[in-house]
């Protein structure tokens, strides 16, 4: 069977999902839910099916099992966002349309050699880095519960970091094919930990001062963890140097260690994230009562969940105001939201899928044949399981929660787009390395 | 009354998606039995202590680094005919010069102008510090650069491409 049709076949089980998912929100909320909202399931097949016809055409080689899983993820997260709230799930789906247009650009682009993005590495780099550093820019920036993440234009808000997450692994990858003999060959031993060469040191500790500075100018460490493990990850693959990673661990605990210490909205998060049921901690403003109500509603999901649409997500208190329960629950929280009313059974389900796709990526890179090939897979693989661990840790009490988002689950333009690129990236290096494997 | 269906459909939703991911898992457990997955294989032999898990994972696709024939070969080169072949072996120096292994007749190099030097599975360019520059992939060549099967060695008017086997 050749790749495309086993494509196909996988994505049978996402359509399925989709309009059972929808069937039964439906059965469930059908007091507020109008009946045209059931056509976004329907938008949403078609644009998987117009995503199939562009691969057969432009990637004929790529990984057949890649798009569907990321498919099935994106079918979970707009199910239960359509349970959350249907105008969220028509902006979703939305966002998809765009999606794919980008996600249809970058391959069509850069179908005949991805690798000129070596080219123009640095002036990836430097965009990288602006976006970055656009959430601090007065007047446009907006700082939320201390973290400086998101950028306002206007009506529209969007996330930087997503996409920059992108320019900086391809920097990287491109930096790390050309240096990392050398940071090898030159390696000096003392005191039993191997040193790089100072020599080629140098943008090395531009990276890492980068990825420090944005700790510092972002305030969160969940999202400086996913660039630093990112980047830490290009590095152990491109050397094969474990003391390299050690050592820039050991940095970025230094850095975290710090930062701790200068911000008051970092100590909030680790005392919220160490005692979450602390009544005071509880009650305070930008406390604990996120994290718990994410606890009791995950808790409440017990083996099989509350079904769709019983989840209590808001209810409505004094005066008629509504009390969200689980706060962001679209975004950050939508991890808890699939626990409670799909179980501990469905939120296996979930992570299996993250980590068969993030298995399929480092096969990818295992099959490319040149450096840059590889490291680029491996690379936009790594930040993309960290960002899971990152949010799946956060919402779980496994590490303080910070406000990423689940990767093709959670509402969010920005984060759409960007994880569409990142797709259209390793089906790109995947399309190649397959077909060279072949001939 | 409605309440079974949507319990119906949320247990089906749930083995919809397991029974996806053991497909998946299907083919990923195969390309573990083949053996073939960037590891190493057992036959293999040692990589050398300088190998980086790259080298390794490239290992396994091209069947071993002591198959591996680094060559260059001409594009254009002043008194050479192009699809002529100089194999690398563990070292060699392009340049005008009588020492040089690859001799170019090319007004632009200098006497020992380039050095090829193999390191395991990869072979690095390094430029000898002449007058008019090495290029890869039209990029003048600042330090020891890793070369890929494919990548283009210019030096004046003389263009060469490198191949590993």
């Amino acid at each position: 069977m050749s790749a495309r049709n086993r494509e196909l076949l996988a994505l049978i089980p996402a359509s399925l999902l989709v309009t059972g998912g929808f069937t039964a929100v439906f059965i469930e909320r059908h007091n507020v839910l109008s009946n045209g909202s059931l056509t976004y399931g329907l938008v949403f097949l078609g644009l998987c099916l117009a995503a199939h016809v562009l691969l057969r055409f432009t990637l004929p080689d790529a990984d057949p099992y890649l798009f569907p899983l990321f498919a099935v993820l994106a079918c979970v997260g707009l199910v239960m966002i359509y349970r959350i709230d249907e105008t969220l799930a028509r902006q979703q789906a939305q966002w998809f349309v765009i999606g794919l247009g980008l996600f249809a650009g970058t391959i069509v682009l850069l179908r005949d050699d991805y690798r000129v993005l070596e080219r123009y590495r640095y002036t990836i780099a430097a965009a990288g880095l602006v976006l970055l550093l656009l959430p601090r820019v007065p007047g446009i920036g907006s700082q939320v519960n201390g973290a400086y993440l998101g950028v306002r234009l206007g009506s529209l808000t969007f996330q930087p970091a997503e996409f920059a997450k992108i320019a900086i692994i391809i920097f990287l990858a491109s930096y790390l094919r050309d240096t990392r003999q050398l940071l090898v060959i030159g390696a000096r031993r003392f005191a039993g930990i191997t040193f790089p060469p100072l020599k080629y040191l140098g943008p090395l500790l531009v990276v890492w001062g980068a990825a420090m500075a944005m700790l510092f100018l972002i305030q969160d460490i969940g999202s400086s963890l996913m660039f630093f493990g990112g980047f830490l990850a290009l590095l152990y693959v491109a050397t094969n140097r474990l003391s390299f990673v050690t050592i820039g661990l050991g940095m970025f605990a230094a850095g975290s260690w710090a930062l701790y210490q200068m911000r008051p909205t970092i100590q909030n998060r680790v005392d919220a994230w160490l005692h979450p049921f602390n009544t005071p901690l509880y009650d305070r403003v930008g406390g604990s009562y996120q994290l718990a109500q994410s606890l009791f509603a995950q808790a409440d999901g017990g083996i099989f969940g509350q079904g769709f649409g019983q989840g209590l997500i808001q209810v409505s208190g004094q005066g008629g105001h509504m009390v969200q329960l689980l706060p962001a629950a679209q975004t950050d929280l939508i991890y808890a939201v699939i626990t409670n009313e799909l179980g501990l059974v469905g939120a296996v389900g979930v992570i299996c899928t993250y980590l068969l796709a993030v298995e399929r990526g480092f096969k990818i890179a295992t099959l490319a044949k040149d450096s840059f090939s590889k490291l680029l897979a491996t690379g936009l693989t790594a930040v993309f399981a960290l960002q899971v661990f990152v949010i799946v840790g956060g919402v779980t009490k496994v590490i303080p929660l910070t406000g990423v988002t689940l990767p093709f689950i959670s509402y969010g333009g920005s984060s759409i787009l960007a994880n569409f690129v990142l797709l259209a990236l390793l089906l790109l290096v995947s399309d190649r390395a397959r077909r060279e494997v072949r001939s | 009354m409605l309440q079974p269906v949507s319990v119906a459909i949320q247990f089906g939703f749930l083995a919809v998606i397991y029974l996806f991911l053991l497909w998946v898992s299907r083919s990923a457990l195969k390309d573990l039995r083949r053996g073939d997955y960037g590891g190493r294989r057992a036959a293999s032999p040692e990589p050398p202590p300088d190998a980086t898990g790259l080298h390794a994972a490239s290992r396994a696709i091209h069947g071993g680094g002591e198959d591996l024939d680094p060559r260059l070969v001409v594009a254009r080169a002043p008194g050479h005919s192009p699809g002529m072949e100089y194999d690398v072996g563990e070292s060699a120096v392009l340049g005008r010069g009588d020492q040089a292994e690859i001799r170019l007749e090319d007004p632009f190099a200098s006497a020992r102008h380039a050095r090829l030097l193999r390191q395991g599975a990869i072979v690095v360019l390094e430029d000898m510090g002449s007058t008019n520059g090495t290029y890869l992939n039209e990029e003048l060549v600042t330090g020891p650069q890793p070369l890929h099967p494919g990548d283009r060695v210019r030096i004046g008017d003389s263009e060469f491409v490198f191949q590993d086997r």
